[in-house]
C-alpha cells in the first residue's frame, strides 16, 4: 500500500520520461558518440576530438556563431519590448483584439517564413501594392528586406512570431496585480509611470526574463526561418549545421554532429542561465505576492 | 540521507523499466509477415514472384515536392497496381532522398533486419553512397520482364549512373534533361553558349541568378559552366582524380565575373529552385532553369508561369541523366517491390508518365522495342508549347560526371563564389 503510493507518481511520469529519455537523450548520446568517432556509420572506430578542434579553428564557424548571436539578440530584445507592450494592452482588451494577438501563435514557423517572404520581397505583396498606388516607380525601389545579410527578414519574422509568446507569459502575472494597488499607489502620490516602474515591472521581471531567455535559446538553434529568409553567406548556425550534415555523408558527418553537440551545449547553458536568473529574482521579489 | 537514497533508487528503477519496455517492444515489432530469406526471391521465376507479392504493402520513399509526380503515383499507378497485382503501393514523401539513405545507413549499423523502406527513387551521389555501403538488394533488373523486353540494357545511361556502374542494383525509371526557361517577351534571343549567357547577364543586370548548391538544379547549372569553361565533358568521363579539380579556376572565374550582374548582385542566391521559380513567376528575374524539360509547360498549365514562357538548351548540349528505382537490403517486401518496379516500367505506365497531363517526363524505354501502336500513341501526346521536341532534346545531350566531382563542386562553390 505504502509502496504503491510512493511508486505511483513515478509510474505516472514513466511514459513521458521514457520517450524523452530514449528519443532525446538517446539521440544526443548517439550523436556525441559519433562526433568523437566511437559510433561511425562507416569505417574505423577511433576516439578523436578532432572534429571539435576543426570546428573551433574554422573561420566560417566562428563567423556563423557571432552572426547568429547578433540576430538572435537583436530579435529577442525587440520581441521582449513588443511582447511587454502587447501583454499590457492584452489585459485591457477583450474579444476580437485578444484573438488577433493570439493569432501569430497558431502559425507554424515555416509558414511565417513563407509569409514574410511573400510580403516583404521586392516582388512581394507590399512592394507591388506600393507600385500599384504609384508610391514607388519600380518594384526594385522597394527596400531589400529579405535575403540580405543584416537579417531584417529573419528578425521581423521572429518578432511577429515570438512577441505574443512573451506577452502570454506575462499575462498571468499582470492579471494577479490587483487594481487596488494602483489606486493605493496613486493615493500615496505615485504617477502612472512610477507605479509601473516601482510595482509592475519588478513583479513582471522574473517571467519577462525567463520568457526572453526561452525565446533566445529557441531562436539560437531554430532552422526554418534562417534557411528561407537568410543569405547564402554568412549563414546562421543551424543552416551551417544542416549544410555540413547534408553534404558529404561519410566524411563530414562527425563534424556536423560535433557542431550540433556544441549548439545543444550552448542552448543548455542559456537555459541554465535563465533558470538561475529567474530564480534569484523570484527569491527577492516574490515576497510581495502574499 | 536515507530518503535521498530511496529517491535515487526509484529513479534508477524507473529508467531501467523504461529501457526494458522500450527494448522489448522494439524487438517484437518487425518479424511477422512474409519473412522469406532474400536470396530465395532472386531464384524464383516471375510467376512465383508475382504470386508472393500478392497482398504486400510496399512503401516507396521518394521526393514528395512535385504535385504532378505525386498525382501520377497516387491516382494512376496505385489503383492499377492494386487491381492487377494486389500490391498496395504507399508513397512516403521525403524532401531529399539523402535522408532516407542516412536512415538506411543507421539501420544497417544497428543491424536492423527488416526495415520499413521497400523502394527508393534515387540517382547520382545517393546511389554511390548506397552502393558503396551495400545498402541495396539485387541485382534486380535481369529478373524484370519489362526491363528485358523494353529497355536497352546496354545503353550507357542505363549501365552507368553518374559514372558508377549500376550493376543491375537499380532499375531505370525516367530520363530528365536540363533546360533553361525564359520569357520570350523579355528575352528575344536566348543565349546559345555560356559565353553568350554571360553577355546577356551583363547587359541585363539583376535579371539572372541560379540556386545555390547543394540544390540539385543549381549544382547542375554549375556543371554546365564547368563543361563550357574547361573544355567539354570528355575529360570527366574517367574515374575521379583530385588533380582535375585543381584545374577548375576558369569555372570559378566565370561565376565570379557574372556575380556582380546577378540578382541582388550575387550577394545572395535563391536557396532552392522553387525560390528561383518564384522569382521568375514574379518577374523579378527573366530566366529560370530545371532538370525537367516539361516543367515550364506544366507550370504554364497551372498558371504559375507566364504564357510567354519558353525553354532552350545550349548549342553544346545540356546535362541529361537517368533516375532509378532500387530496393533496400532490408526490405521485407522484395517481391512486391519488384512487381511495382516492373509495372512502373511497363509501356502503358511509361507512356502515361510521358504525358504532361500526368508528369511529362522522359521515358526509359527503347523506342525500337515498342510496337507501332505504342509509338503512335507517344507521337499523339501534346507535350506543351514550352517543351522542346524530342529531337532537339536528344540532339543536345551531355552526360553527367562522376558523383565525386559533383560533391567537390558543391563544396568548393561556397569557398570560391559564395563568400563575399
Amino acid at each position: 500500500m505504502n509502496m504503491w503510493r510512493n511508486l505511483k507518481p513515478y509510474l505516472l511520469v514513466l511514459p513521458a520520461i521514457s520517450v524523452i529519455g530514449l528519443l532525446f537523450f538517446g539521440g544526443f548520446l548517439l550523436g556525441f558518440l559519433e562526433s568523437i568517432g566511437l559510433y561511425s556509420l562507416v569505417g574505423e572506430r577511433e576516439i578523436s576530438f578532432q572534429p571539435y578542434v576543426d570546428l573551433l579553428q574554422n573561420a566560417d564557424f566562428r563567423r556563423s556563431i557571432l552572426y547568429t548571436l547578433r540576430i538572435t539578440a537583436l530579435s529577442t530584445l525587440l520581441s521582449a519590448f513588443v511582447g511587454l507592450a502587447l501583454g499590457l494592452s492584452f489585459i485591457q482588451m477583450k474579444g476580437i483584439g485578444r484573438r488577433i494577438l493570439q493569432f501569430p501563435m497558431l502559425i507554424p514557423h515555416l509558414a511565417v517564413a513563407y509569409l514574410v517572404a511573400l510580403l516583404l520581397m521586392q516582388s512581394g505583396w507590399i512592394s507591388r501594392l506600393l507600385f500599384a498606388f504609384g508610391w514607388i516607380d519600380e518594384i526594385q525601389d522597394f527596400p531589400i528586406l529579405v535575403h540580405e545579410s543584416f537579417g531584417w527578414g529573419i528578425i521581423s519574422a521572429y518578432v511577429w512570431k515570438e512577441s505574443p509568446f512573451i506577452a502570454f507569459m506575462l499575462v498571468p502575472v499582470l492579471l494577479r496585480i490587483q487594481d487596488q494597488w494602483g489606486q493605493v499607489a496613486r493615493i500615496l502620490g505615485a504617477g502612472r509611470w512610477a507605479y509601473f516602474r516601482e510595482i509592475v515591472l519588478p513583479l513582471l521581471m522574473p517571467s519577462w526574463l525567463a520568457a526572453s531567455f526561452i525565446v533566445f535559446a529557441f531562436k539560437f538553434s531554430a532552422f526554418e526561418i534562417p534557411l528561407l529568409l537568410g543569405v547564402t553567406y554568412p549563414q546562421m548556425i543551424s543552416v551551417f549545421a544542416y549544410q555540413l550534415f547534408s553534404g558529404d555523408i561519410v566524411n563530414e558527418r562527425p563534424l556536423a554532429l560535433a557542431l550540433n553537440i556544441l549548439i545543444a551545449f550552448i542552448t543548455a547553458l542559456l537555459g541554465l542561465l535563465a533558470y538561475r536568473l529567474s530564480k534569484s529574482w523570484l527569491g527577492e521579489e516574490s515576497r510581495g505576492w502574499n | 540521507m536515507k530518503k535521498n537514497f530511496r529517491k535515487y533508487a526509484m529513479v534508477g528503477f524507473i529508467c531501467a523499466l523504461g529501457l526494458l519496455t522500450a527494448c522489448s517492444s522494439d524487438s517484437k515489432e518487425p518479424v511477422a509477415e512474409s519473412e522469406q530469406p532474400t536470396e530465395d526471391i532472386l531464384a524464383l521465376n516471375w510467376e512465383q514472384i508475382t504470386e508472393q507479392a500478392k497482398g504486400q504493402q510496399v512503401n516507396i520513399y521518394m521526393y514528395g515536392g512535385s504535385d504532378t509526380t505525386n498525382r501520377y503515383l497516387d491516382e494512376w499507378i496505385k489503383p492499377r497496381l492494386q487491381e492487377e497485382y494486389e500490391v498496395d503501393l504507399r508513397r512516403v514523401p521525403v524532401s531529399d532522398i539523402e535522408e532516407t539513405i542516412n536512415q538506411l545507413l543507421v539501420e544497417k549499423k544497428a543491424g536492423k533486419e527488416t526495415g520499413s523502406i521497400d523502394l527508393l527513387w534515387l540517382n547520382g551521389e545517393n546511389f554511390r553512397t548506397a552502393k558503396s555501403n551495400d545498402l541495396l538488394w539485387g541485382p534486380i533488373t535481369e529478373k524484370l520482364p519489362n526491363f528485358n523486353e523494353y529497355v536497352d540494357g546496354e545503353a550507357a545511361d542505363i549501365q552507368f549512373d553518374f559514372g558508377i556502374e549500376t550493376d543491375g542494383l537499380e532499375a531505370p525509371w525516367g530520363k530528365a534533361q536540363f533546360v533553361f526557361v525564359y520569357d520570350q517577351d523579355k528575352v528575344a534571343e536566348p543565349p546559345q553558349t555560356m559565353e553568350e549567357l554571360k553577355q546577356w547577364v551583363e547587359e541585363n543586370p539583376g535579371k539572372f541568378t541560379y540556386p545555390s548548391p547543394p540544390d540539385f538544379t543549381g549544382s547542375a547549372f554549375i556543371r554546365h559552366v564547368l563543361y563550357e569553361t574547361t573544355g567539354g565533358h570528355e575529360q570527366y568521363m574517367k574515374p575521379f582524380s583530385e588533380e582535375v579539380v585543381g584545374n577548375w579556376q576558369p569555372m570559378w572565374d566565370y561565376l565570379n565575373e557574372i556575380k556582380p550582374f546577378l540578382w541582388r548582385e550575387g550577394k545572395t542566391y535563391p536557396e532552392n529552385s522553387a525560390k528561383l521559380d518564384q522569382l521568375y513567376s514574379n518577374g523579378e528575374v527573366w530566366m529560370t532553369m530545371g532538370y525537367d524539360p516539361a516543367k515550364a509547360s506544366n507550370e504554364m498549365m497551372k498558371g504559375t508561369f507566364q504564357d510567354s514562357t519558353r525553354t532552350f538548351v545550349l548549342k553544346n548540349g545540356t546535362l541529361a541523366n537517368t533516375h532509378f528505382l532500387a530496393i533496400p537490403y532490408n526490405s521485407g517486401k522484395q517481391a512486391g517491390a519488384m512487381v511495382a518496379i516492373n509495372f512502373l516500367l511497363s509501356p502503358e505506365a511509361q507512356i502515361t508518365k510521358f504525358d504532361p497531363q500526368y508528369w511529362g517526363e522522359g521515358m526509359v524505354l527503347d523506342m525500337d522495342k515498342l510496337s507501332d501502336e505504342q509509338r503512335q500513341q507517344i507521337e499523339a501526346i501534346d507535350r506543351g508549347v514550352a517543351t522542346l521536341s524530342n529531337e532537339v532534346l536528344s540532339d543536345h545531350q551531355v552526360p553527367e560526371i562522376p558523383a565525386e566531382y559533383v560533391e567537390a563542386l558543391e563544396k568548393q562553390w561556397h569557398e570560391h563564389v559564395a563568400k563575399p
